[in-house]
């Protein structure tokens, strides 16, 4: 029997944050595998796999599928006041456009918005990312791999559920993939610290702009 | 006063969401604002608050469970608000009404006021008011429309009005009821189908991702088709000379790879051809490689299987490929990795029959090419009729990406090429 965890990871803490945006950019020390608000463990994840090698689990609160993070992923949380409720797909839009503003800066050539929510290289996934959404605030995060195996995603999570438009049916191997197997070798350090500027205080004006125009 | 909360869109433009968990019970007291449930859609958690202040009287929908918007969620009973101020309350949320004069008309004009999507919007009805009717915008009309509207039996919130600002005439009623009696009249017409004149047989998947793919091209690109013949009895002479070199080596050469190759090139000289659009980041993806795909007709349905790098193979290159994706096709043998990443489309639909077609562009990419059944009729060559052998070319492209200019002049490539044959081993 896997025990799901409740979400204690350092990125929703940023949830109760008074500022106008705020973020939290951070490197996992071990595996963890995040179920999304409705998925079940029985069906999202191969249960014998995640139990014999005792990964934990845990459910977050926000939307989407079944995720896994490791050392060799980021993850990237923004959350940030808001007074009207818009479109979700623009919220994501615009942080994700910020974070392939960054990566562009390291040559990463032929990023594109997919699906609700994904970034990918060319038809490949490399950021997943979902929102969950209180009348006041906005908590988005998401999950770049920077350079994880994507055969470990297969060994511990099923095909999800659902999936978007462009997956069409690809096995996790066939549809996800990392920077390094790209052949972008970027400083997980460096990068990350260039995307919490990003979206750092003195720039908060113009994000709180860009979510609530 | 009950009040009857609906499911609301939350904006991502899907119609369902599954209840997450539920933040009130059956008595609860609640104010404006306060968090009533949450609920899931495919990306996004949120937290659904309560338009209203008053006590919750019933939930609808259990955890896990999935609800279409504009379901009810709950119903408030709102205390103290009755009579006039209740309906006052209703209209606050329902329609925010305007009453203005209308200019040239005799009496008043009413117009609907525009509604927010989230969260306190046109998803809230009185409870009493939703068993009557659902006024949810009210048309604008003259006093004597509406009289009319009303003697003939005809809601006229349903009629579409011609007049100035979208206004309801009198003609308008008329037309509306003429069209109603006859459709009335013509339903009343259709016999009675018999079950056994009909059968049914479930979609298969494929079937669902064609007629998906093939609604998404539709709705997204805009569809532009151009037509052409081309001249090819120096492509046929070609083609027999080989054919038979070729066969000792096993390998089957039919007209496709050279029109692979001439498509390739033309593809290389025309980068818009070769391209995709992309809207949501303003910018053009101009593809540095050349993937075709062949849409082959399967009994499954179509399939559109890739030949790689196109452009860097010979003709007889193209030929081994070909066979190599037919003989898959023909053993259902093809896998997702045979058929991903093309960046140009062609359909030899020809080899079955038909002459022109509109392709549907294989969605995002930039054009199809249709290839018709070969034709044959007279030509002038010099003086002298002679026979002339004809491949009809029928060439659809996204017309947001290539402007008709465009596509006359990589139409023109290649039909040159195709034309005379030697000239892609030249180049």
């Amino acid at each position: 029997m896997i025990n799901i965890q409740k979400y204690i990871l350092p990125d929703l803490d940023i949830m109760d944050s008074t500022e106008a945006v705020s973020a939290c950019v951070w490197q996992p020390d071990r595996t963890y595998l995040v179920l999304g608000q409705s998925n079940k463990a029985e069906t999202s994840l191969d249960m014998v796999a995640v139990l014999a090698d005792q990964i934990t689990v845990m459910k977050r609160p926000s939307g989407g599928e079944t995720v896994i993070l490791t050392p060799n992923t980021i993850v990237i949380a923004v959350s940030f006041a808001t007074e009207t409720l818009k479109n979700p797909r623009a919220y994501f839009h615009t942080i994700n456009e910020s974070i392939m503003a960054v990566l562009a800066q390291h040559g990463v050539k032929n990023l594109l918005q997919k699906g609700i929510s994904d970034i990918a290289i060319g038809e490949k996934k490399i950021l997943g990312s979902s929102i969950y959404r209180k009348p006041k605030r906005v908590l988005y995060h998401a999950v770049l791999n920077m350079a994880e195996d994507i055969s470990i995603i297969a060994k511990y999570i099923r095909h999800p559920a659902k999936e978007p438009d462009y997956r069409q049916g690809r096995s996790h191997a066939e549809f996800v993939t990392s920077l390094m197997a790209e052949g972008y070798e970027i400083h997980i350090e460096h990068l990350m610290a260039e995307i919490r500027e990003r979206f750092a205080p003195e720039n908060n004006g113009a994000m709180a702009v860009l979510l609530n125009g | 006063m009950r009040y009857i909360f609906k499911f609301p869109d939350i904006g991502e433009g899907l119609d369902e969401g599954t209840i997450a968990e539920w933040y009130v019970v059956k008595g609860q007291q609640v104010s404006s604002g306060d968090a009533l449930v949450k609920m899931e859609t495919d990306k996004v958690v949120t937290d659904i608050p309560s338009p209203k202040t008053g006590v919750i009287a019933a939930v609808y929908g259990k955890i896990g469970e999935t609800i279409k918007v504009g379901d009810p969620l709950v119903e408030i009973e709102m205390e103290g608000i009755a009579g006039a101020a209740a309906v006052a309350e209703v209209q606050k949320v329902l329609v925010e009404e305007v009453v203005e004069e209308g200019a040239g008309v005799v009496g008043t004009l009413e117009v609907a006021g525009n509604n927010a999507y989230m969260p306190a919007s046109e998803e809230g009805v009185d409870a009493d008011a939703a068993h009557v009717s659902k006024p949810v915008k009210k048309a604008l009309a003259t006093p004597v429309a509406r009289a009319m509207a009303k003697e003939m039996g005809v809601d006229i919130n349903l009629v579409t009005g011609s007049g100035p600002a979208g206004r309801v005439m009198t003609a308008d009623i008329k037309k509306y009821f003429e069209s109603s009696k006859r459709m009335e009249d013509q339903a009343k017409q259709i016999p009675q189908l018999a079950e056994d004149r009909i059968s049914y047989k479930p979609l298969s998947q494929l079937r669902k991702t064609i007629a998906k793919n093939m609604i998404n091209s539709k709705h997204s690109a805009a569809h532009m088709t151009m037509h052409e013949e081309v001249e090819i009895s120096e492509l046929i002479r070609v083609r027999e000379k080989y054919k038979t070199i070729l066969a000792a080596e096993g390998i089957k050469l039919s007209f496709l790879p050279f029109i692979l190759k001439a498509v390739a090139l033309s593809l290389k000289k025309f980068p818009s051809l070769n391209s995709e659009i992309d809207m949501e980041n303003n910018r053009m993806v101009y593809k540095n490689y050349f993937n075709i795909g062949i849409a082959v007709d399967t009994e499954d349905g179509l399939l559109v299987p890739v030949i790689y790098d196109a452009d860097k193979l010979s003709i007889k290159q193209l030929a081994e490929k070909v066979t190599e994706i037919a003989d898959k096709a023909r053993d259902r043998k093809l896998s997702m990795n045979d058929m991903k990443d093309g960046t140009f489309t062609i359909t030899n639909y020809g080899s079955i029959g038909g002459i022109f077609a509109t392709p549907v562009i294989n969605y995002p990419q930039a054009g199809i090419l249709g290839i018709g059944r070969l034709i044959e009729k007279p030509i002038f060559r010099g003086e002298e009729v002679v026979k002339g052998r004809f491949f009809p070319l029928s060439l659809s492209v996204d017309h947001r990406i290539v402007d008709g200019g465009e596509v006359t002049r990589f139409v023109n490539t290649l039909t040159a090429y195709l034309n005379d044959p030697v000239s892609m081993i030249i180049e």
